[in-house]
């Protein structure tokens, strides 16, 4: 293995081990699902909606709020002890430390947006199960696009006075085209339609992904050098 | 030289943290910078370590110009700061695994293990860091700090808060590194410690060196009545 990902990897596996240990953003997030999901199920009245038509906007807005969420708290695990110091003055790229952090943020906001399917799915009793590898394709690249600026932009509120409540004014205008591509094309496969009807809002959010990734990478470093 | 400032400036708005600093050092030699509270010492450290640009001026080290955004030269630097850099969910192995890692060494569990030896660790290996005391953790971030063997060791007050045990634990493993091949910077108030390990000594007042010395030449109690000369003279 190749000292960058050896780097990489080291990181990951430090954050995982760290949430998982802590829980904090897992159960802020996974709370946050399932609390929507239970509101919502008592709040629709399915004479005049269908829940069905409002399925893809709710794990949207589940993605996007909930994940906002815990990847606003991305480097509150290393403000203990002044590490984020330790991990800027070490040899590992800054790049890779930003990789790293959308990894980990991409495996929980990933999570949550398939938590978020599966309990709205189950308590406003849709079956998702006909488009459901696209589906999931859809909310991937719809999470990895969000973590990929999000993250950055965490970076950036954490060091203000304002901290992770300036998070959603920076980025929110940003997500709006990805938002909008993955909504519509979630709410269609939920429809039932196939695939290839969205197969250009799948293009789309796997554009939006790449480029919020590789930005992401380039201009970190901007924002965490003193 | 090892280790080279040239007219190191740093500037926070109005305020100069660092206000024009040369220094050179080579290898075997240990600087301790006295000073007090507010005097741009632990600003000077960061700029030395390469954790903050400079304003103006350059750091280099082995005669090479270092660029903080630059990562290639970092594992010839080992920096020990007054906040230790740990994780403190991480047992303490767990926590040099991870810059075990960070830093690429080769067979990490056995730098580990040494590493956890050196500063009387081993048998906390498995203890998260925030259930040990603060002169445990001060030993576990000095052993971070050196697990890369660094030429070049920055250590920003390295004795606060340690009680006479630990103290001692760090005083023999700092005393390791008068090798003759390492470059020491220390930045502290402790004026016994820091005279014990140095062998130049400099006083920094408003971001610049008033005095500089070779620490041999000190007499321990002459020196400690000419730093508080100083600095009341600056206040």
């Amino acid at each position: 293995m190749s000292t960058y990902l050896r780097q990489l990897a080291a990181i990951v596996r430090k954050d995982l081990v760290l949430e998982f240990r802590s829980k904090d953003r897992l159960v802020a997030m996974g709370a946050f699902a399932v609390l929507a999901a239970v509101l919502f199920n008592f709040s629709l009245d399915n004479a005049s909606v269908r829940p069905r038509d409002v399925l893809a906007g709710l794990v949207w807005m589940t993605l996007v709020f909930g994940g906002l969420l815990g990847v606003g708290r991305t480097f509150h695990l290393e403000a203990e002890d002044d590490a984020f110091r330790g991990l800027m003055t070490s040899p590992a790229p800054k790049d890779a430390v930003y990789l790293a952090k959308v990894v980990v943020n991409f495996v929980l906001v990933y999570g949550l947006s398939v938590l978020a399917l599966g309990v709205f799915s189950l308590f406003l009793a849709v079956d998702v199960g006909a488009n459901l590898p696209g589906t999931l394709l859809v909310l991937a690249l719809g999470a990895l696009g969000f973590v990929a600026l999000s993250t950055l932009f965490a970076a950036v509120s954490t060091g203000t006075t304002m901290g992770e409540t300036l998070l959603p004014v920076l980025v929110f205008p940003l997500l709006l085209p990805m938002v909008v591509f993955g909504a519509g094309a979630t709410g269609r496969l939920i429809a039932g339609r196939p695939f290839a009807e969205v197969a250009g809002n799948v293009r789309v959010l796997g554009a939006f992904a790449v480029a919020a990734v590789a930005a992401g990478a380039v201009l970190f470093r901007f924002v965490v050098e003193e | 030289m090892a280790l080279e400032a040239r007219d190191l400036v740093r500037e926070y708005g109005s305020v100069v943290a660092v206000d024009g600093i040369d220094l050179k050092l080579a290898p075997g030699e240990a600087l301790t910078v006295f000073g007090p509270n507010g005097a741009g010492k632990s600003t000077l450290l960061g700029m030395l370590g390469g954790a903050m640009h400079p304003t103006r001026g350059t750091v280099s080290i082995g005669g090479v110009a270092i660029d903080p955004s630059v990562t290639s030269w970092r594992h010839r630097v080992g920096i020990l700061s007054h906040r230790g850099f740990l994780y403190a969910r991480l047992t303490a192995a767990e926590n040099l695994r991870f810059y075990a890692d960070l830093f690429g060494l080769d067979d990490p569990e056995a730098r580990v293990a040494q590493g956890l030896g050196r500063v009387g660790l081993t048998d906390r290996a498995r203890t998260e860091a925030r259930h040990l005391s603060h002169g445990m953790k001060q030993r576990l971030s000095l052993a971070r700090a050196l697990l890369h063997d660094p030429e070049i060791v920055l250590l920003d007050e390295p004795y606060t808060g340690l009680d006479p045990s630990a103290a001692a634990v760090l005083r023999n493993v700092l005393g390791e590194l008068k090798d003759g091949a390492r470059t020491v910077v220390v930045v502290t108030h402790n004026l016994r410690e820091g005279l014990a390990m140095a062998t130049r000594v400099a006083i920094q007042l408003r971001g610049r060196f008033v005095w500089e010395g070779a620490a041999n030449d000190l007499d321990a109690v002459a020196f400690e009545r000419h730093y508080h000369e100083t600095i009341e003279v600056a206040a």
